[in-house]
């Protein structure tokens, strides 16, 4: 019983690392080679040249990444089906959802414009969203779903692609620009997608990308 | 000045771009993602002013070509970025006059500045100290995305203010241009490669005294 205990305990110290022999990380900004030792959780390790962050030990990374990542998707429902601004103006009632912006770049011929605000602030943070929970869900007890290499990797490339924050901002912005003109209204869109914006950034800091990957190769070994 | 300290690559080590993973850059994949190994992303001098030269090239019309088309009662007015900036100016709203001039002006003109500076770092034209330019790089990838805000006002503005003979808002070509830019300089802010910048340096220490970085066996 008490091995089982401590056992558990320095699992929850360091992440499984994945077997043969000594791992190396190297510096990603200066290259400098480091033998990768494990961390202490809640500690980090940083390069012993420029300092910059090499890996970090995050406390409870696989469930908060999941949860948040959850808590993420089911927020972007919301987002989905509830306007971010209602606008009154000359007797008609606007309402403001991603899709409407991203339709109206598209009618006045703007595809491009059109795509970007899709693929920026649906796209890219369902993606990422999607993908942690896809990936680290399953982790949780220790096993990988079909295709959780390729997700992960797709992860990877959405994440400077997702501008959720930026969109908030943007819907400041308009709010601003338009209250002279028209009778401005928050939605519950706009507070939803502030929810996913933080929800998002909590997942995406949860979790060490190289515990990630490390978790991935013990879970497919 | 670090001796002890080696180089992934003077060992003939990679470290995935994707995963992390260091293994001998021979094998050509990673073998735990598959992703292709380098021990420095290929040609990102060249491709990083590529990029920088088209988006400095669009900078120009997406500043003077209008963003937005405002028809009002049948009057017809323009506006670029610059406009709408002094008219929130004009009208005492000092902090959002603030972020568009940051977001749209400033932040893509320093980012084409900085990089042009670190692909000269990085080329060995100009010396400064790596660490201090690998917190501009930090910086720039950083703020980049932040330039896109314009873009989603448009969007926002042109799909509120669709109000028949009132008022109506269309996207002008200059929107179009500023994406561009944003999107440039973010894939150049991605194609650069900061490890460069300590190479020059690892070479300057060697040629100053050849005895100090010789690679570990």
């Amino acid at each position: 019983m008490s091995r089982r205990i401590s056992r558990t305990r320095i699992a929850k110290a360091t992440w499984p690392k994945p077997p043969g022999e000594p791992r190396y990380s190297a510096c990603h900004f200066c290259d400098t080679l480091h033998l990768a030792s494990p961390v202490a959780e809640g500690t980090a390790a940083r390069c012993a040249r420029c300092g910059a962050l090499l890996y970090q030990n995050r406390q409870a990374s696989l469930a908060r990444a999941s949860a948040f990542s959850l808590a993420a998707l089911l927020l972007m429902v919301v987002v989905y089906l509830f306007p971010f601004l209602i606008m009154d103006a000359a007797s008609i009632r606007r309402h403001l959802t991603l899709v409407n912006a991203a339709r109206a770049m598209v009618a006045e011929g703007e595809p491009l414009l059109g795509c970007a605000i899709v693929l920026f602030t649906m796209i890219a943070p369902f993606v990422l969203a999607g993908g942690l929970l896809y990936v680290c869900g399953p982790l949780l007890f220790g096993r990988l779903l079909p295709g959780a290499v390729r997700v992960a990797k797709w992860m990877h490339w959405s994440e400077p692609w997702n501008m959720v924050e930026v969109f908030l901002l943007g819907v400041l912005v308009s709010l601003l620009k338009l209250s002279k003109m028209a009778e401005m209204q928050f939605g519950t869109g706009f507070w939803a997608f502030s929810g996913v914006m933080v929800c998002l950034a909590a997942a995406v800091a949860a979790i060490d990308r190289g515990e990630l990957w490390d978790r991935m190769e013990v879970a497919k070994s | 000045m670090n001796e002890g300290l080696s180089r992934a690559v003077d060992r003939g080590l990679a470290a995935c771009h994707t995963c992390g993973l260091v293994s001998p850059v021979d094998i050509g994949k990673c073998p735990r993602c598959r992703s292709r190994l380098h021990l420095r992303k290929p040609d990102s001098i060249q491709r990083t002013v590529a990029l920088m030269v088209a988006a400095a090239v669009l900078y120009i019309p997406s500043h003077l070509l209008p963003i937005m088309t405002v028809v009002q009662f049948g009057d017809v007015s323009h506006n670029t970025i610059i406009i709408g900036m002094k008219t929130f100016w004009k009208e005492g709203a000092y902090p959002i006059a603030i972020v568009i001039f940051t977001a749209s002006i400033l932040i893509p003109f320093l980012k084409i500045a900085s990089l042009i500076w670190l692909c000269a770092a990085a080329a060995g034209r100009v010396r400064p100290s790596p660490s201090m330019l690998g917190k501009l790089y930090w910086f720039t990838e950083l703020l980049g995305r932040w330039s896109m805000v314009d873009i989603f006002v448009v969007g926002i503005v042109v799909s509120l203010m669709q109000l028949g003979n009132y008022m109506t808002i269309t996207p002008g070509p200059g929107a179009l241009a500023f994406a561009g830019v944003v999107v440039l300089t973010m894939f150049a802010a991605m194609s650069f490669e900061p490890r460069l910048l300590w190479d020059r340096l690892a070479e300057r220490t060697a040629a100053a005294d050849p005895t100090s970085t010789q690679p570990k066996p």
